[in-house]
């Protein structure tokens, strides 16, 4: 993917160019001579003949500074040719042969920084003396062991490549997959951090300059300027802003150049990268009753705006739920069915826009703002992740984690608050809860943090708990328990669950009525005894002919459905299984099936299955029953 | 076990990094002699002060003969003030350690709640606003910045000191007024690389699951940015701060020429100058210990704020 360098880096480029096309012309451009004194008054400000003024003896100070500009240049380009025509090829080698020089290299790196080096350049400049050469050598030597590293670095990334390796089986030279294939490679990093070690090159000139230990007068220098300035800074203050601000857009530009052509070879977002804003507008909610139950989704829609075009994570989901009751949620991995959850929940990244309505006992959540939607998450809204390993914070005790819903919501003080989570941790089996709670997350197995995070969604007790695949990460054996867990919390509280789940048995077992989704719109709903009984929709078939089952022979082939999930920017006009449906026809790609009930539950196909085929699958899944 | 090999490596390196500045130091043109007695001095007296001083041994002996000195503490007296090395490093160390503390109140101070109000709104107009005022920053040479502030706050609005130092010890206030600029010019530089590296990790950190799942607890964004998010993510923040602390131990240098302080990087400066070799000799190694031991301090700190590195 090429990217735009953006007009900054033009500009940047622009300054460097006339920086050094002044530099260069100096003596031609029609300019006072840099050291005549009364060239104009003393100390005037700013005219036709002296644009930036004159100094404290009446010299020119734009001629000062152009003619500085070739020290800070020319000390710039000569201590960064010196450092990558030492750097470079040591890098190369260090990073080409890996073993003996990365020992080297690293005990070189450990001194090179213990090392005071703007130190060691006054030293060396002070005592060698201050001339252009000196200076030039000093700071090039001085930027050598950043350049190994950076080349070292890069080569690695390189070295490793199947196109080198390849060359390397081919039996080719070394000299020529170094000439051939790395230096190539290597030539954008190094090419960017020319840019960024002139810039540091131009400052650390400067520094030397202000402490006076750099070229010495009468030839000016930037950082000489700035402190000859300094002493005018009552009485004529654009004598130490014009060379400071020179100075800050020349460093400002290498530096911006730097960044640019880096970014060119780094995959990673350096932030400077121009992000362009999406209007987002609100999606429109039909019209709908509001039901008399615990949670109502109406037309829930969740779109993320992309550079590829809109993406329907999720849309049009309609369901209920009563209390006492578990709602499963079932479709392959990006059928939207984690996003349904997040957009129950309003939990969705800056690039989402929601639409339709949730209501929890007739309540809209929708209408809430972030901050009246806090005390609903928590106390009325329970939720569970996938992953035990991911959802704890790593940094922090489990008592802290456990407590703080307790602490914020229901204002507990902290030996209550201790108290309760101990009870908590014991309510979902954990042994010891004492000493749990002073342990972190990384003392603990995946089920005992599941049952961690269980806690936690239960601590203020909630009226629904969101379980997002709940034991999808976890060991066959604990699966069982954690959803028996669950299962039992849901009796003895009275809530309701939405359990997301691809797993058909999990879902066959513990759901008492299941939506399956695909491509963001649910295809079919209804009760899970009878949805699994007679699946009517193509996908539900495949779906449950997919899932293994304890029955199969031991090397019976696993099923698959054939295909794979469509591409959610540009769904095409009829339905969206279509490519993977084997009894599709001419209807199915004109107009998309709506989710309609045919005397039982509700299905979104044209052509439903009957209930024949399948009976021998619901045996296999009902096996497992409860 | 890996405390004492680091250890070990941490000495070897103070060892080469003594011994490649004293013998830069030596080999480089320029004689104390010369600089004592003046360019007319005899050969006769300059060849009895040079062995008065011990300048006649050859380099490695007077090199060990110092560093057997440094051990127990010497820093060994100057060939030009004939006063105690360790006594002139010790009474300008406070200032330097004031300023580079001060800096970094004021980068951190600022650096946190920056980083956090631009990652928490990533790719919006504030985070681009705070991005170009880092990159701004990062390009502002030290001296510069320091004229400009200099030229605004004690120049046009002369509400604080351009130059000078009060010690701690005699005026509390004052020296705080003395402190704040050159610890503002110091820390901006600071400021930028600091609130770069946090808002790059917050961001990672605020996609992780247990980010999102704090939310789903009802917890404000307030309290997940300073007590969920800021620690895992202080890993970087803190392995910059220490390799600038002890960087900025050399770094002084220009802060303290121009605001005129009275510590070691205008105490290496003057030396230089006047090529009392040993002084700087002794600042070297005061620079480099102190960046040795800022590092490994920082190992230390990283157990303290990450539990996976404790119980490693």
């Amino acid at each position: 993917m090429r990217r735009r360098l953006g007009i900054g880096f033009w500009l940047a480029v622009g300054w460097i160019g006339l920086v050094l096309f002044a530099a260069l012309l100096a003596d031609v451009l029609p300019l006072a001579r840099y050291d005549e004194t009364l060239a104009g008054p003393p100390q005037s400000g700013p005219s036709l003949a002296h644009p930036l003024g004159t100094d404290g003896l009446g010299r020119d100070v734009l001629s000062r500074i152009v003619h500085g500009a070739r020290v800070s240049l020319g000390v710039g380009v000569g201590a960064v040719l010196l450092g990558l025509l030492v750097g470079a090829p040591l890098g190369v080698l260090a990073g080409y042969r890996r073993k003996t020089a990365d020992t080297v290299i690293m005990a070189v790196n450990d001194v090179a920084q213990a090392f005071p080096a703007l130190v060691f350049a006054l030293a060396v400049v002070a005592f060698a003396g201050a001339s252009l050469r000196n200076v030039l050598i000093v700071l090039g030597v001085l930027g050598v062991p950043s350049w190994v590293r950076l080349i070292r670095g890069a080569t690695l990334s390189f070295a490793d490549r199947e196109f080198v390796l390849a060359a390397r089986v081919l039996g080719t030279r070394d000299r020529r997959i170094l000439w051939r294939e790395i230096v190539p490679n290597v030539s954008v990093p190094a090419a960017s951090y020319a840019f960024i070690g002139m810039a540091v090159v131009v400052v650390a000139e400067g520094s030397l300059a202000f402490l006076g230990l750099s070229v010495q007068a009468p030839t000016p220098t930037w950082g000489g300027l700035i402190n000859e300035g300094r002493t005018l800074m009552e009485t004529a203050p654009h004598v130490v802003l014009a060379p400071s601000f020179v100075m800050f857009l020349t460093v400002l530009s290498f530096n911006l150049v730097g960044d640019r052509l880096r970014s060119l070879s780094d995959v990673r977002e350096s932030g400077l990268e121009p992000v362009r804003q999406v209007a987002l507008t609100p999606l429109p909610v039909p019209e709908h009753e509001v039901r008399d139950t615990l949670l109502q989704a109406e037309q829930l829609r969740c779109h993320f705006v992309t550079p590829r075009g809109v993406v329907k994570a999720v849309d049009g989901v309609s369901f209920t739920l009563e209390r006492g009751r578990t709602l499963a949620v079932v479709g392959e991995s990006g059928s939207g069915k984690s996003m349904l959850i997040r957009s129950i929940l309003g939990l969705l990244p800056g690039t989402a826009v929601r639409g339709g309505k949730v209501y929890l006992s007739g309540d809209d959540l929708t209408a809430r703002t972030p901050a009246e939607m806090r005390s609903v998450l928590g106390p009325r809204l329970g939720t569970v992740f996938q992953d035990p390993m991911t959802a704890l914070n790593p940094v922090r005790t489990i008592g802290t984690q456990v407590t703080e819903p307790l602490r914020v919501h229901l204002g507990m003080g902290g030996k209550e608050a201790r108290a309760e989570a101990i009870r908590l941790l014991a309510s979902v089996g954990i042994p010891d809860p004492v000493r749990v709670l002073g342990r972190y997350p990384h003392q603990l197995s995946g089920g005992m943090r599941q049952r961690v995070t269980i806690a936690m969604a239960l601590s203020c007790g909630p009226d629904v708990l969101f379980a997002d695949e709940p034991t999808t990460a976890l060991d066959v054996t604990i699966q069982d328990q954690v959803l028996r867990l669950l299962h039992q919390l849901r009796e003895e509280r009275d809530m309701a669950v939405v359990l997301v789940s691809h797993d058909l048995s999990v879902v066959a077992r513990w759901a008492d009525e299941v939506i399956v989704m695909y491509a963001g719109k649910v295809v079919e709903r209804g009760p899970a005894a009878e949805v699994f009984a007679r699946p009517r929709m193509p996908y539900t078939e495949a779906l449950l002919q997919a899932a293994p089952r304890l029955t199969d022979p031991v090397h019976h082939r696993l099923r698959e459905i054939p295909g794979r999930p469509p591409d959610l920017v540009d769904l095409p006009a009829g339905c969206a299984f279509l490519p993977r449906c084997p009894y599709a026809q001419e209807r199915c790609g004109r107009e998309a099936p709506p989710l309609v009930a045919n005397g039982g539950h509700p299905y979104a196909c044209w052509y439903p299955r009957s209930s024949d085929g399948t009976d021998r699958l619901v045996e296999g899944v009902e096996s497992g029953g409860r | 076990m890996i405390v004492l090999h680091r250890l070990v490596r941490l000495a070897v390196v103070l060892l080469v990094v003594t011994f490649l500045s004293y013998a830069l130091l030596n080999l480089l043109p320029g004689d104390p002699v010369t600089q004592i007695l003046g360019m007319s001095a005899t050969e006769e007296s300059r060849a009895q002060l040079r062995q008065q001083l011990g300048l006649d041994q050859p380099l490695l002996v007077r090199y060990l003969d110092w560093l057997g000195g440094l051990v127990t503490g010497d820093f060994g007296e100057s060939y030009i003030t004939r006063m105690s090395v360790g006594a002139e490093l010790a009474e300008r160390l406070p200032v330097t350690l004031e300023l580079l503390v001060a800096a970094e109140v004021v980068a951190l101070g600022l650096a946190v709640p920056l980083g956090m109000a631009a990652a928490r709104r990533a790719g919006q107009p504030l985070d681009q606003a705070l991005t170009a005022l880092s990159f701004a920053l990062l390009s502002t040479p030290v001296f510069v910045l320091g004229v400009l502030l200099i030229l605004v706050f004690a120049v046009t609005w002369q509400v604080l000191p351009a130059t000078g130092w009060t010690s701690l010890t005699t005026d509390l206030g004052w020296n705080l007024t003395s402190v704040i600029l050159p610890a503002v010019t110091l820390g901006c530089g600071q400021l930028a690389v600091y609130s770069r590296l946090l808002r790059t990790d917050l961001i990672a950190t605020l996609q992780e699951d247990y980010i999102t799942l704090a939310r789903a607890r009802g917890l404000s964004p307030r309290r997940i940015l300073w007590r969920h998010a800021l620690r895992p993510s202080a890993i970087s923040l803190i392995t910059a701060i220490g390799l600038n602390l002890g960087a900025l131990i050399g770094g002084t240098v220009i802060i303290e020429t121009l605001f005129g302080l009275p510590g070691i990087g205008r105490l290496i400066v003057d030396s230089i100058f006047s090529r009392d070799y040993l002084t700087v000799q002794g600042g070297v190694v005061l620079i480099s210990v102190g960046y040795v031991a800022v590092n490994f301090t920082v190992d230390l700190v990283y157990a303290a704020v990450d539990p996976r590195i404790r119980h490693a």
